[in-house]
């Protein structure tokens, strides 16, 4: 190593330890608490059996709520991404939209969440809005971006033949900037089915009122059953999604024809 | 559409496409063509052989009117090509152009792609339904049999071989209807087999539909054997322009030649 090297690594662990004294780590609270972590630990592994099919049925509610969101989000963010893409639109339009998506973007989905439990009150309905609302700036970003990069060789062959924009957009762009949609959704929905379960805690719908409420009350046993569920449920998607990608995206990817399942 | 076909025909001893002292270029230093003229009369296989480089792509580009001479002049049926000129697009939709790297859509199925040169004549807003007068879809397949891939017409591009690929090119600019068909190297990544079998569709096809055309090549051979025209650019200059029929070849320069003659001069220009 040379000394150059040494500094770095010495400023970072000073500025690690500067920094965590300002937020207040302490690490003694660390080790002097982790007996109640042993409590809780003990107390979740008493399962109360009769709450599975609560935890089922609120899971279920969690993921029809991220299933609608992200759909709608999708629906919403095609036609937006179109109007975002700076190879298509016009300036005045692209720039004040990106802008708008990347507000939305700042704040996690629970924020959006609180603010439509204030608009539309508490229930599912909230946390749908704020799922649609973060898909919507999620999705069009990463499709004005696919459509930016499209190879431009069809744009010009097809631009010879004298096609409208609202052609050239149907036929050239959408069908070229579409390989990567399913999987950018497959991701989007497993993302949602994540936040969607934490969204109860602030009364948004779905399983995450159960686990907070259970929490407060100090009732780890009934909290542990819905978080397993979560769990599972996670690990679920995520290997369902795993399986939809290698048999969709990677024949497309290589060449094969599609299957499109009927 | 059709009354325009009739006064197509009714001037077709006339060139289709004309060029006087043309000059182009991508910056105002260096020009890629320097003071071409030539004529294309209607009916003609027009060949235009010349080293990477020579300016063979850019002669395409100012017929169709994607570039515009930085002098002389171009017309096409009499007017000035240019792209983006919008009284210019009806024109522009009966010109067949098939770039060197083909622009066809790669995830749309070979229909989809056949369909965007029958765009033009489609309303907008059916066609962004992909609702089609069945006259066309009829048209569509003809064509698809035409250059031989009816049965794939729900093939995703991406599959297809490249001498399919070629032939999906063809199909899409001839369902544009086109009075002449522009083709920029279309055979030249191809093997000597399949590049003969993806020209042999091209003739058949300029045979029924009494097309012009208009062929980029790279190798002489294959502009001597299925155009009854050739011109050779060298470094952005009509070096030569010749007639041909059958083995017979006539030089507008120097007389009569054999095919030989011709090609040890076209490979002496290639040096």
């Amino acid at each position: 190593m040379n000394p150059k090297n040494n500094l770095l690594v010495g400023a970072i662990i000073a500025v690690v330890v500067v920094t965590s004294y300002d937020v207040g780590v302490e690490p003694i609270a660390f080790f002097e608490g982790l007996p109640n972590l042993g409590i809780v630990a003990k107390e979740m592994t008493e399962f109360e059996s009769e709450h599975w099919g609560t935890a089922f049925w609120a899971m279920l509610e969690t993921i029809e709520m991220a299933f609608v969101g992200t759909i709608i989000g999708v629906l919403i963010s095609l036609p937006l991404s179109i109007f975002a893409a700076r190879n298509i639109s016009s300036k005045f339009v692209y720039a004040p939209l990106r802008a708008l998506l990347a507000a939305t973007r700042t704040f996690p989905s629970i924020l959006w969440a609180i603010l439509f439990v204030i608009v539309v009150g508490l229930g599912p309905f909230a946390g749908i809005l704020a799922i649609t609302l973060y898909t919507v700036g999620f999705i069009s970003k990463l499709q004005y971006e696919s459509i930016e990069a499209i190879d431009y060789d069809p744009v010009e062959a097809t631009n010879a033949i004298g096609l409208s924009k609202l052609q050239l957009i149907r036929y050239v762009i959408i069908p070229e900037s579409a390989p990567h949609l399913l999987s950018q959704i497959l991701y989007m929905f497993d993302y949602n089915v994540r936040q969607t379960s934490i969204l109860g805690i602030v009364g948004a719908g779905g399983i995450g009122f159960y686990i907070i409420n259970y929490i407060k009350f100090f009732e780890y046993g009934k909290a542990a059953v819905f978080m397993l569920v979560v769990l599972i449920a996670v690990l679920a998607i995520d290997w369902a999604s795993v399986k939809i990608r290698d048999r969709y995206i990677m024949k497309a990817e290589h060449g094969r024809q599609l299957k499109v399942s009927n | 559409m059709e009354n325009e076909e009739k006064n197509s025909a009714s001037i077709s001893t006339l060139s289709i496409i004309q060029m006087r002292d043309v000059s182009a270029s991508y910056d105002s230093k260096n020009s890629i063509l320097k003071n071409i003229s030539m004529n294309v009369h209607r009916g003609t296989n027009y060949a235009i052989v010349g080293a990477s480089g020579s300016g063979k792509s850019t002669l395409l580009k100012l017929m169709n009117g994607m570039m515009i001479p930085s002098n002389g002049i171009v017309l096409y049926n009499y007017q000035k090509p240019d792209v983006k000129n919008k009284s210019y697009k009806k024109s522009m939709a009966k010109i067949g152009y098939i770039p060197q790297t083909l622009g066809l859509v790669k995830n749309s199925t070979v229909m989809d792609n056949v369909m965007i040169g029958a765009l033009p004549r489609i309303d907008g807003v059916k066609s962004f339904f992909k609702i089609f007068p069945k006259k066309e879809i009829e048209y569509a397949h003809d064509i698809l049999k035409l250059v031989g891939l009816d049965e794939k017409s729900d093939r995703k591009v991406h599959m297809l071989s490249g001498g399919e690929k070629r032939r999906v090119a063809i199909a899409r600019a001839l369902m544009q209807k086109p009075h002449v068909l522009l083709a920029d190297e279309i055979v030249s990544e191809l093997d000597s087999v399949t590049a003969r079998e993806v020209m042999d569709v091209i003739k058949d096809a300029q045979q029924k539909l009494n097309l012009t055309s208009i062929m980029i090549h790279h190798d002489m051979n294959l502009a001597l054997e299925y155009a009854n025209r050739v011109a050779v650019i060298k470094e952005g200059e009509k070096v030569l322009e010749i007639g041909v029929e059958g083995e017979q070849i006539i030089d507008f320069q120097t007389g009569n030649l054999t095919q030989q003659e011709i090609l040890e001069m076209y490979s002496e220009s290639q040096k």
